[in-house]
């Protein structure tokens, strides 16, 4: 087992942060909202914890609170996002579609160039450094902070999808202006999704970058946001697990490819392309659709539980 | 600021921002035919210059597969004048194009005719790019080329002339980039507005299931536009190269994130759009006070987000009729 969790313990972690991520994009997706703003908040997050854990100006806190610490950055990386998220997503959900997607890339690299040239984030070296959080000796102890995240999260989302808010999101999916005429505010809900996908994004850049040890510019990306996207499409963007398996999988492959040598990030890319090709409900969609269609025999009335209250 | 110096600034920005327009335009073509982003575009950008590359060169010295393959024992062909570079030039762009054309048939093409999430088209010319990127990698090494320094053979010392007290210098590149590019966009204007081949681009983007109804073989204009949107992408991979007299795996991601910038700022889908988004970032970028110059990348960017908020069906975009 020890041997097992030093070779794969690292690329666990990786997989369950890459799902939590997924999820992060997966929110606003759920109010029919296509963001691809989650590594920006990720780089922020991630920023806000290394700052408090390695900036001189706050030596003082770090010594008074001890382990407390680090919960401390994961509530001032909520904070902080969920505040960005709301600066930005009031005036930037006023766009649809392609649209809204292309003014989230260009938030993303413009918090980059900021990043990389600010003093306080370490211009382009970035900050390194941080310390391990609650002084764990291996990588693979942090899964006790992204496991219990995911499945508070995945319990958030389920409760969601099926309160009130989660109809909201749903309808505004499906016909925005329905919804509207519903008396159901769009842009209220556009908004509350955008900010809980920041605020979930900004907690786990919080909790990678003493996970990463070190923290810079290259965190937060265009090619974080396409492979983050990837992880929701290619898992399935119409359900909670999509996001997760997607994030975990495509972790993996390169990983699992890895005897290909220089051949792995060719083939890595071919699977893009197959998997949107012959996946197009992503591979969860894919294994619902099978179980769904399995048991031809069985009356109609036995049809499997609906999921999410409402069809 | 100076007379000099705005006018300096001034060249220099309408030089790169002709680049990022042809660049821009490939987007735009695709864009205004399927609805799609095509994100290998910037790899397009890159195999372009790569490829003028190996036609003037034809030596790989890094590492990558074809570590000390050498094309041209005797020297290329096609370098030492300015005609044969040209030519290099263009064949390179046109390779680019099939490659464009190859990515549509292999990744696009099976897509529509799922009728899938365009959505996932993106993810899947993403992975294109990927693809490419990595083969180059590969194949040639991820260190950078340099382009030789004669590659417009002598008429390389740069035009200047003074105004007031300072010199203003044109480079005989931006000179070549500008003409370049606006005989290409004259080339372009003409076809599509002009042609019979253009006449039936603009009905396939108005209306594809329409124009396959009065005999256009829509598949075949969409092979068409991915030709000329990789030509252009090429051609502009191959000026950036030359102007900057270097080509290495990544230099297209920056160009392909700009190039979204300036379609979206002159309007999705519209050519003389992506003209003026050109020429607008390109000239922002080249007013950036030298103070701040780190932040240069950031600026078509800022630029993006603003006219998204003010107009957001850019400067030049019809305003799409929403459905009801």
């Amino acid at each position: 087992m020890g041997d097992f969790l030093a070779q794969y313990g690292f690329l666990i972690v990786t997989m369950v942060q890459a799902g939590l991520l997924g999820l992060s994009l997966y929110f606003p997706l759920q109010a029919g909202q296509l963001s691809l703003a989650s590594p920006g908040f990720y780089a922020v997050g991630g920023y806000v914890a290394a700052i408090a854990l390695t900036n001189p100006a706050f030596a003082g806190l770090r010594e008074s609170l001890g382990n407390a610490m680090f919960p401390l950055t994961w509530l001032a990386a909520a904070l902080v996002c969920g505040v960005l998220g709301l600066v930005v997503g009031v005036p930037a959900l006023r766009l649809r579609g392609i649209y809204l997607a292309l003014a989230t890339i260009a938030f993303v690299e413009i918090l980059r160039v900021v990043s990389l040239n600010l003093p306080v984030t370490g211009g382009a070296i970035g900050i390194f450094g941080i310390p391990q959080a609650f002084g764990f000796q291996d990588r693979w102890q942090y899964i006790w902070l992204f496991g219990p995240l995911l499945a508070l999260t995945l319990l958030f989302a389920r409760q969601l999808e099926r309160s009130r808010v989660g109809r909201a999101f749903r309808a505004i999916r499906e016909d925005e202006l329905a919804a509207d005429a519903m008396g159901v505010p769009p842009t209220r809900y556009k908004v509350l999704a955008f900010v809980i996908g920041a605020v979930l994004a900004g907690i786990v850049g919080a909790m990678s970058a003493p996970f990463l040890n070190t923290w810079n510019a290259k965190q937060g990306t265009f090619d974080a946001s396409i492979a983050i996207l990837a992880f929701v499409l290619i898992g399935g963007s119409r359900n909670i697990w999509g996001p997760v398996v997607g994030g975990a999988l495509l972790t993996a492959v390169p990983e699992v490819l890895r005897f290909l040598a220089d051949w792995r990030l060719v083939i890595n890319g071919l699977v893009l392309v197959v998997a949107s090709l012959y996946l197009p409900q992503g591979i969860v969609g894919a294994l619902e659709r099978l179980r769904r269609s399995r048991p031809p025999q069985r009356p109609p009335a036995a049809v499997p539980e609906v999921k999410g209250g409402t069809p | 600021m100076e007379l000099s110096q705005l006018i300096q600034n001034l060249l220099n920005g309408l030089a790169i921002g002709s680049v990022y327009a042809i660049f821009a335009l490939g987007y735009t073509l695709v864009f205004s035919i399927l609805g799609i982003i095509n994100f290998a575009h910037g790899a397009v950008f890159t195999l372009g210059a790569y490829f003028t590359y190996t036609l003037v060169v034809g030596q790989f010295e890094n590492n990558g597969l074809l570590k000390g393959v050498n094309l041209f024992p005797d020297g290329s062909p096609l370098s030492g004048n300015p005609w044969a570079f040209a030519l290099a030039t263009l064949i390179g762009a046109a390779v680019a194009g099939l490659v464009a054309v190859l990515v549509e048939r292999l990744a696009f093409r099976p897509m529509r005719s799922r009728g899938a999430d365009p959505l996932l088209a993106l993810v899947s010319s993403l992975g294109v790019a990927l693809v490419i990127v990595n083969l180059i990698q590969l194949l040639v090494g991820a260190e950078i080329y340099n382009f030789p320094s004669d590659a417009y053979g002598e008429v390389r010392p740069a035009l200047s002339f003074q105004i007031g007290e300072r010199v203003v210098i044109i480079r005989t590149v931006q000179i070549i980039i500008f003409a370049v590019s606006l005989a290409m966009l004259a080339v372009l204007g003409y076809v599509i507005g002009r042609t019979k081949v253009g006449k039936a681009l603009r009905a396939v983007a108005e209306s594809p299931g329409t124009a396959s109804l009065l005999g256009i073989s829509v598949d075949r204009f969409i092979l068409i536009t991915f030709f000329l949107s990789g030509f252009l992408g090429g051609l502009a991979g191959t000026l950036v190269g030359t102007a900057f007299g270097v080509a290495g795996p990544y230099f297209g991601v920056t160009y392909g994130l700009k190039g979204l910038a300036v379609i979206v700022l002159g309007g999705l889908g519209s050519i003389p759009g992506a003209v003026v988004g050109g020429l607008v970032i390109g000239l922002a970028e080249a007013f950036v006070p030298a103070d701040y110059s780190a932040y240069k990348d950031a600026v078509a960017f800022a630029l993006l987000f603003v006219i998204l908020l003010v107009r957001p069906q850019g400067l030049l975009g019809r305003t799409q009729i929403q459905k009801v």
